[in-house]
């Protein structure tokens, strides 16, 4: 698959894996997810060509229409001859060159229409796919924001809030816990940015032991927590609190690193 | 023809001018592409794939035959490739004022040896049998390694497979 997205298989092979897409839904959705990853993989590895350049390109595309109508219009009459039959004879020559040139050249109006409509549904199709891929964005946010807030308005749930320790007074973070299900569920109020080798990791205090509870990444920017995150579950907790540890988490808390901390 | 001047210049183009070394004859593979799309536009099947992968594969195509026509230096082959992914960041960079992830950053969460199929096959252009013949490794071992690759980079690129 990755070879025939890359275009680099033979005529044969390549048929082989048309005649195969056509056939096998599951393939051309494998298919269709190696594109679009190469796809924001060299978005992402993009240059910008200099200024100007858009502008010779375009002009260099709608070139050939230019150069036609000119010929187009080079059309000129003969001057009048003296025998009858002789300059009827050509009249109808010049009519049925004219009649040729600009059959012709509606031909080729028509037919550069015709191109132009194609590149247009082309971009349509092109702005279509990133509109679909906005909406699945926007759309998981949404997700996750109303199963928060289902959470959030469930009684079930046990609101711990977790205040920000010496390390960080500022930091804030709370956990819904249901006792009945055992669900913990972490809203991040505010917490610092970390280190890419680093995470923040959930303990709960259970009969005065830290448990460990999952591992989750620090806001980065663009990717600001939205909604509420899966944690481990349990059935009993006298605390929960956040250590930084290193990606992955540890199995014992770095106490010295804790960030916030709650009593249930 | 506007719209996807804007939105796939930059991809294409990057491609191109990471195989060809030279603005001029970069930019002029990239004018010939912009004609060929046009010109074969009908030729485009959505069945077959995505319009990026067809423009992508004529930016290739088109790149690399001009290497072997024209003798143009191949330094392609001796450029360090972490200057390359820098020079990538910052023009990025100062393109665009979004805070998204950099090229390095993604790179840096493959593995060295994902990393370094994505980077001789995706920015420097090479194709597998070329990777495999200059380094020495099977092609079947490139193929593999690049498949793992992708599978990674999807997690990294949060690309979604139900779109």
């Amino acid at each position: 698959m990755e070879s025939y997205a890359l275009g680099e298989l033979t005529q044969s092979e390549r048929l082989e894996v048309e005649r195969n897409l056509a056939q096998y839904p599951e393939l051309r959705q494998e298919l269709a997810v190696i594109e679009e990853t190469m796809e924001a993989f060299l978005m992402k590895a993009g240059t910008a060509p200099r200024a100007g350049v858009k502008e010779k390109i375009l002009a260099s595309v709608k070139a050939p229409v230019k150069t036609e109508t000119r010929s187009a219009k080079v059309v000129s009459m003969e001057p009048e001859t003296k025998g009858n039959i002789i300059s009827l004879w050509k009249y109808a020559t010049a009519a049925s060159v004219i009649i040729a040139l600009t059959s012709s050249y509606m031909a080729y109006n028509f037919w550069n229409n015709w191109k132009d409509t194609e590149v247009s549904l082309l971009e349509l199709r092109a702005l279509n796919e990133q509109v679909a891929r906005d909406y699945n964005q926007v759309n998981e946010r949404l997700d996750a924001i109303e199963n928060g807030m289902q959470i959030m308005s469930n009684p079930a749930f046990q609101r711990v809030v977790m205040k920000g320790t010496a390390n960080s007074p500022e930091a804030l973070a709370s956990v819904y816990w249901n006792q009945n299900t055992q669900e913990v569920y972490l809203s991040v109020q505010n917490l610092k940015a970390l280190a890419k080798e680093q995470q923040y990791q959930l303990w709960a205090i259970v009969d005065g032991k830290p448990v460990d509870m999952g591992v989750f990444d620090g806001p980065d920017g663009a990717n600001t927590l939205a909604g509420l995150l899966k944690m481990k579950t349990t059935g009993k907790a006298a605390a929960f609190a956040v250590t930084i540890e290193p990606r992955g988490g540890k199995s014992s808390p770095s106490l010295e690193t804790m960030q916030v901390l709650g009593n249930t | 023809m506007d719209y996807l001047y804007d939105h796939y210049s930059s991809a294409l183009y990057g491609v191109i001018s990471r195989i060809i070394n030279n603005e001029d004859v970069a930019e002029e593979v990239l004018q010939d592409v912009f004609l060929r799309i046009w010109d074969r536009i009908d030729n485009y099947d959505v069945a077959k794939g995505r319009l990026f992968t067809w423009m992508l594969n004529i930016a290739r195509n088109l790149a690399i035959d001009k290497t072997r026509s024209k003798e143009i230096s191949k330094d392609r082959k001796t450029d360090d490739i972490d200057d390359l992914v820098n020079r990538i960041d910052r023009k990025q960079q100062a393109e665009q004022n979004v805070e998204t992830i950099g090229l390095k950053e993604v790179l840096g969460r493959l593995s060295e040896d994902q990393k370094f199929v994505v980077e001789y096959l995706y920015l420097k252009g090479y194709t597998q049998s070329e990777l495999a013949d200059e380094f020495n490794i099977p092609l079947g071992t490139v193929k593999t390694r690049l498949r793992l690759a992708m599978i990674e980079l999807r997690t990294i690129l949060e690309v979604k497979s139900d779109s």
